[in-house]
């Protein structure tokens, strides 16, 4: 079920009305938990997706009762290890298809929603057995990862943060101005998602223009540029305007029920790099990577070599943002999209260390605050992540014949 | 209870190559140069072995976040200390 759609949008206002007339957390919090699991049918048909959700689920349940009774990283590690496998397994990546029989991708099961599932069941493994949350109840819990308002696509709520509100179940907005405002918000996301799908239409059409020859060789340099330009920009502006929108609807829509969501955009084609970037656009995720991918890799790898923590960051940034990248899709243009994304924020610590190595850390604040540098800075990020987008598609060869044909065009 | 921060702020000026810092309670990541993501993690490794302590991926996470200070840092440390001797 789509957040912008008319099934979600109705029973959302009118909740968002009475809510908070139930009288009482536990009314409140039953309510809320129906509505968590109506959205689970609209998600789920078939039988066998309800009970691989349930398995992913209620395991992740176990092991965190497991780990607060025994917090262990070896039995952590051998979890996510059969955890991380059977996601793979489920989703079915192009890349470990080779190594099981065919008959095996060929079962029916959804798996809207894993993705996220996998992200707040691994923080929520690893604050249990590092004694962050401590008394967690089945109730919260499922609540917690079955929250329809994160469930689809995010944004990657802690646990904390959900529990906290979750204990109350009291208005967040506190006066007239900030429901109005929560308001306005759901609405303008219910423009942009739409807005976004006449933006993904041209992108479509530019990009099997670029596909006929013919029409390539006969089109003049500016229009070819154009055209190029189109693609080259189009698909950044269409997924901020369809993820931000779906966001404005799901973290407003939230909070007109009590329940804070992390904010996930913060104008991130102004960041002036690719590490800014990744605290901008869909933060929770970046945040996670951060937390749970980078800061453990980086922190075990550095304390056992203490003198080479400068050369040590290269590679723990980059396995992270590969990483991050092949999560974003089960196809093989999901690699090189990561392998870009480790190269640039490499690339940034790089040139980071350079100036200070050169001119202190002073220098670096200094070099930073300058107007010229700052600009440049967004502009070669914009068009970085630009060019990094252009893999977003599944299809690598199309993205490769756009690519040739737009270079030997304007060659 | 010992006061850990003449310690801390021994570590502070080691991780940030800055001789002359001195922590102050209120101080917040903000008001020290050069306090990045990165910096926040070396600075977690030099207290942990100064201090034989061990840091949650969470207290990590959140040492930058809004109201967290020096002072609060200084709490969370003799917690830690003071659960493990």
């Amino acid at each position: 079920m789509s957040v912008v759609s008319l099934e979600f949008v109705l029973p959302l206002l009118v909740l968002a009305a009475v809510f908070f007339y139930l009288p009482g957390k536990t009314a409140r919090q039953i309510v809320f938990s129906a509505c968590n699991l109506a959205s689970l049918f609209y998600c789920f048909g078939h039988i066998s997706s309800w009970i691989a959700l349930g398995i992913f689920v209620l395991s992740g349940y176990a092991m965190a009762l497991v780990l607060a009774r025994k917090p262990s990283a070896g039995i952590l590690t051998a979890y996510l290890v059969v955890l991380i496998a059977a996601f793979l397994v489920l989703k079915k990546y192009v890349i470990i298809q080779p190594l099981l029989p065919a008959s095996v991708w060929t079962y029916p099961i959804e798996t809207m929603g894993l993705s996220y599932l996998l992200f707040r069941q691994i923080h929520l493994l690893v604050d249990v057995m590092q004694e962050q949350i401590t008394g967690l109840k089945l109730c919260s819990y499922l609540n917690y990862q079955l929250n329809l308002f994160g469930f689809q696509s995010g944004p990657i709520q802690r646990y904390q943060e959900f529990q906290e509100r979750w204990s109350i179940m009291r208005p967040l907005l506190m006066d007239r101005h900030d429901v109005k405002r929560a308001y306005i918000r759901l609405f303008v996301g219910l423009i942009k998602v739409p807005a976004s799908t006449y933006i993904i239409q041209e992108y479509v059409k530019q990009r099997a223009w670029f596909l006929q020859p013919a029409s390539v060789t006969s089109a003049g340099h500016v229009a070819t540029l154009i055209r190029f330009a189109e693609i080259f920009y189009g698909y950044p502006v269409y997924l901020y305007f369809n993820f931000s929108g779906y966001c404005d609807v799901v973290i407003s829509g939230a909070a007109l029920l009590g329940i804070k969501m992390p904010e996930n955009f913060d104008r991130p084609y102004l960041s002036r790099n690719m590490i800014d970037y990744w605290t901008r656009f869909h933060r929770s995720l970046g945040f996670w990577i951060r937390d749970y991918l980078f800061t453990p890799m980086y922190k075990a790898a550095a304390t056992r070599w203490p003198q080479r923590g400068n050369l040590l960051v290269f590679p723990c940034y980059f396995v992270a943002f590969v990483l991050a990248g092949v999560w974003h899709g089960s196809t093989s243009n999901f690699v090189v999209f990561g392998v870009l994304h480790g190269i640039g924020v490499s690339i940034v610590k790089g040139w980071e260390n350079f100036i200070v190595k050169r001119r202190g850390r002073k220098g670096l604040k200094e070099y930073l605050a300058r107007q010229p540098v700052r600009i440049l800075a967004i502009a070669l990020t914009l068009n970085f992540v630009s060019l990094t987008m252009l893999f977003f598609p599944p299809d690598m060869n199309e993205t490769f014949r756009v690519i040739h044909g737009f270079i030997h065009r304007m060659i | 209870m010992s006061d850990i921060r003449p310690d801390l702020q021994e570590v502070f000026r080691h991780v940030f190559g800055e001789g002359e810092l001195i922590l102050r309670d209120e101080m917040t990541a903000d008001d020290i140069d050069g306090w990045d993501s990165m910096m926040t993690i070396n600075l977690m490794i030099a207290i942990e072995k100064k201090f034989r302590i061990k840091f949650a991926a969470a207290e990590i996470a959140g040492i930058k976040a809004d109201g967290q200070n020096i002072g609060t840092l200084i709490q969370l440390i003799q917690k830690k200390t003071n659960r493990q001797s």
